[in-house]
């Protein structure tokens, strides 16, 4: 049995189709039912939301080497702010915002961490959320990705091989580097070289135009801070003492700096894979800092 | 006061030097009177030291009155103010030595067989009546605990049964050691007692230190708690202090079924597996009955808040407040731990702290773990004694009728509960 029906013809939704999209990360063109930037990979749905409710996101970057807590740091920071009445709060906006909270959460509670995030962009999670200050009457809106480590380090050392990144860093208002403690305590130089780099190209972009330092805040962040005693304690003096080099470039290149120390583990255990290699597993879930950078960050913005 | 005497001599005699010379105008002569106040300054200065009160009891806190009000009441009758010195002029050596371990919370060591019957009974009384208050006991039984192939030196311990374990009746602190209960052991030279600490740390003892470098937990200063912690539970402990201090009041740290029973009081029903808690209280978590992350200061409490969350044995914060040491290792007593290369140096960590995040893992069957050497800010412990190692308690004669009552309270208790 057939029934007939009138459909109106919503030329104004074909219309609407027809027009590109730009993406709000890369500003590059796309279609309007595109849903991952083609050029970089970001969600268009950033695009979208953006336009629909009349808001221009700031954005933030968590950056750090691979293994750093970048995931962890971001997912356990969102579920803290979305979970307490503090000083902070956070709404997420759109249903994808909140994939990276879901799934940190989920492994953090079974006691193991997340699994690494994988290199391909089109795979990163994206968060959108509205944070609100108990100090400030307007939201602030922001977008924070969780990229992969290794290919920061890629567009770092290759730059454009990641549009998403290069796009997004220069575009960004703040920046959260994260420094892995447990390898400085164990006396690793690869990460220091490397902070440095990121320090160097981030300080790079902003000053391409002028000289001097740059304005964009930074909060270094030692994370798995429960690594050490005294990182906790006074964390700036930690920097001066075991990274002096990255504390010296800092000094010498930011207006606006912050040290911080986070820890997410109680203790760490180890368990070995298939292949023998060993993956650090955590004992129990005791966050520690980290709230306080991301503070410290959207203070800076306001 | 004493501790003050060197300094103001100094700042007396450096007045007294500058006077000299203004009045005299003889550089010669203040030098002459700067030296001779150096030397006063030294003198007071050692004198002082020797009269440092290391190795004095000093009175228990004024509102300590889960515990120490009530060392106080059974070595004073009660009636005295917590601040007055407590020193018994009359009694022989044994009586004195007794009293002191009375007040030092080490009352354990008078109920054993062996000293029990070579002190007054008294003396016997007010230390059955300490225990009473400041003990619970955790009737003997089974419960169900998964376990590891690992750890089989914990496990023998215990008789178990496929994953049943036969636990023997056991007293368990009510409530965490505090920071005033640990400072007694500090100032009786718990850390210069080699006797007390396992062999194999003997050279590291030294290096358990405060903020300030004096012998004692992480986080204290000058060999001494904060102000206003007295009643907190002490944290920056290692699992060796713990069990250093624990054998320095007689005690000894639970085991984990031991303490798990405490807090899960499993209900043997007939043909099944024992029933248990999830949480002390019941099987549902409930937010106002721990310190954990989002329920609490984010800091530690007093030992004896959060009331409405004790065991049913009335043993307070099980859950919450500090992480607890046990005498096992990490992963004897786990299932979840399977896959882990476990280290022998992890020692088991039971109850999660203020700043637990995620509810399972504060539940009564969760293990966490930590180095023996770990002295953490959220890591304390509570002591427990055998049943066996006591003189036997008449009351305690009528047991398995109490056993049974409280196993049937308890029962209707946990049908209750969601």
């Amino acid at each position: 049995m057939s029934r007939r029906v009138l459909v109106a013809m919503d030329s104004y939704r074909l219309a609407q189709c027809a027009t590109p999209v730009s993406c709000y990360i890369c500003g590059n063109d796309n279609n309007y039912d595109t849903e991952l930037c083609r050029h970089c990979a970001a969600p268009l749905a950033l695009s979208h939301q953006a336009s629909t409710q009349g808001v221009k996101p700031q954005m933030i970057a968590v950056l750090g080497t691979a293994a750093a807590g970048k995931t962890v740091y971001l997912g356990m920071l969102l579920d803290m702010l979305t979970r307490q009445n503090g000083r902070v709060q956070v709404l997420a906006r759109g249903a994808f915002s909140i994939n990276l909270q879901q799934r940190t959460m989920a492994a953090l509670a079974a006691c193991d961490f997340p699994e690494k995030t994988p290199n391909e962009p089109d795979r990163w999670n994206w968060v959108h959320c509205q944070a609100t200050l108990a100090s400030r009457k307007t939201p602030l809106e922001l977008i924070m990705p969780d990229m992969a480590g290794e290919s920061i380090l890629e567009e770092i050392d290759h730059p454009n091989s990641y549009p998403a990144i290069s796009a997004f860093l220069e575009k960004c208002s703040g920046v959260l580097l994260l420094a892995d403690t447990e390898r400085i305590e164990r006396g690793e130089t690869e990460q220091n070289y490397f902070m440095m780099k990121l320090i160097t190209y981030l300080s790079e972009q902003d000053c391409r135009h002028k000289q001097g330092k740059t304005k964009r805040p930074v909060a270094i962040v030692f994370s798995k801070a429960d690594q050490s005693s005294g990182c906790f304690a006074n964390p700036e003096n930690y920097a001066k003492e075991k990274t002096p080099n990255l504390w010296q470039q800092i000094q010498q290149r930011f207006h606006q700096y912050g040290y911080f120390a986070s820890g997410v583990a109680g203790a760490v255990t180890y368990r070995k894979d298939r292949g023998g290699s060993k993956l650090a597993v955590p004992l129990r879930i005791e966050p520690r800092g980290i709230i306080e950078p991301f503070e410290w960050i959207i203070r800076k913005l306001d | 006061m004493t501790r003050w005497f060197p300094y103001v001599t100094a700042a007396l005699t450096l007045g007294l030097a500058i006077a000299a010379d203004l009045l005299w105008g003889q550089v010669s002569v203040a030098i002459g009177v700067f030296i001779a106040g150096g030397i006063i300054t030294l003198l007071l200065y050692l004198l002082s030291r020797f009269l440092s009160p290391r190795t004095r009891i000093t009175a228990s806190p004024d509102s300590h009155s889960y515990s120490d009000s009530s060392a106080q009441s059974y070595t004073d009758g009660g009636s005295a103010s917590p601040k007055k010195p407590m020193v018994d002029s009359a009694g022989d050596e044994s009586e004195d030595l007794a009293n002191l371990m009375l007040r030092q919370g080490r009352y354990t060591l008078l109920l054993r067989p062996q000293i029990a019957d070579n002190i007054p009974p008294e003396q016997v009384e007010q230390a059955r009546q300490a225990l009473d208050e400041e003990m619970t006991l955790v009737p003997a039984g089974e419960l169900t605990l998964s376990r590891n192939r690992v750890g089989l030196e914990d496990q023998r311990e215990h008789d178990v049964e496929g994953s049943v374990v036969h636990i023997e009746g056991i007293y368990l602190d009510r409530h965490q050691v505090t920071n005033w209960q640990y400072a007694r052991f500090v100032e009786a030279g718990g850390y210069e007692q080699m006797q007390l600490w396992d062999p194999e740390i003997v050279p590291a003892v030294l290096d358990f230190v405060d903020e300030t470098g004096e012998p004692g937990p992480a986080f204290w200063r000058g060999g001494t708690y904060r102000p206003g912690t007295e009643k907190m539970p002490v944290v920056g402990v290692c699992w060796y202090e713990a069990a250093a201090y624990a054998r320095w009041v007689g005690k000894r740290l639970p085991t984990d079924p031991e303490w798990v029973k405490a807090g899960s009081w499993p209900v043997p029903l007939p043909g099944s597996a024992p029933v248990q808690r999830k949480y002390p209280w019941g099987n549902g978590f409930d937010q106002g009955r721990a310190n954990l992350w989002g329920s609490g200061p984010n800091e530690p409490v007093n030992v004896d808040k959060f009331a409405e969350g004790a065991s049913v044995g009335g043993a307070f914060q099980l859950i919450g407040n500090v992480w607890e040491w046990t005498s096992s290792r990490y992963g004897a007593w786990s299932s979840a731990t399977q896959g882990i290369v476990l280290d022998t140096s992890l020692r088991s960590l039971r109850g999660g702290a203020f700043d637990t995040y995620f509810d399972q893992q504060a539940r009564c069957d969760f293990q966490s773990g930590d180095q023996t050497i770990a002295r953490k800010h959220n890591i304390g412990f509570r002591c427990a004694i055998g049943l066996c190692d006591l003189i036997p308690d008449e009351e305690l004669m009528d047991m398995p009728a109490e056993t049974e009552e409280s196993l049937v309270a308890a029962t209707a208790d946990y049908q209750e509960t969601p």
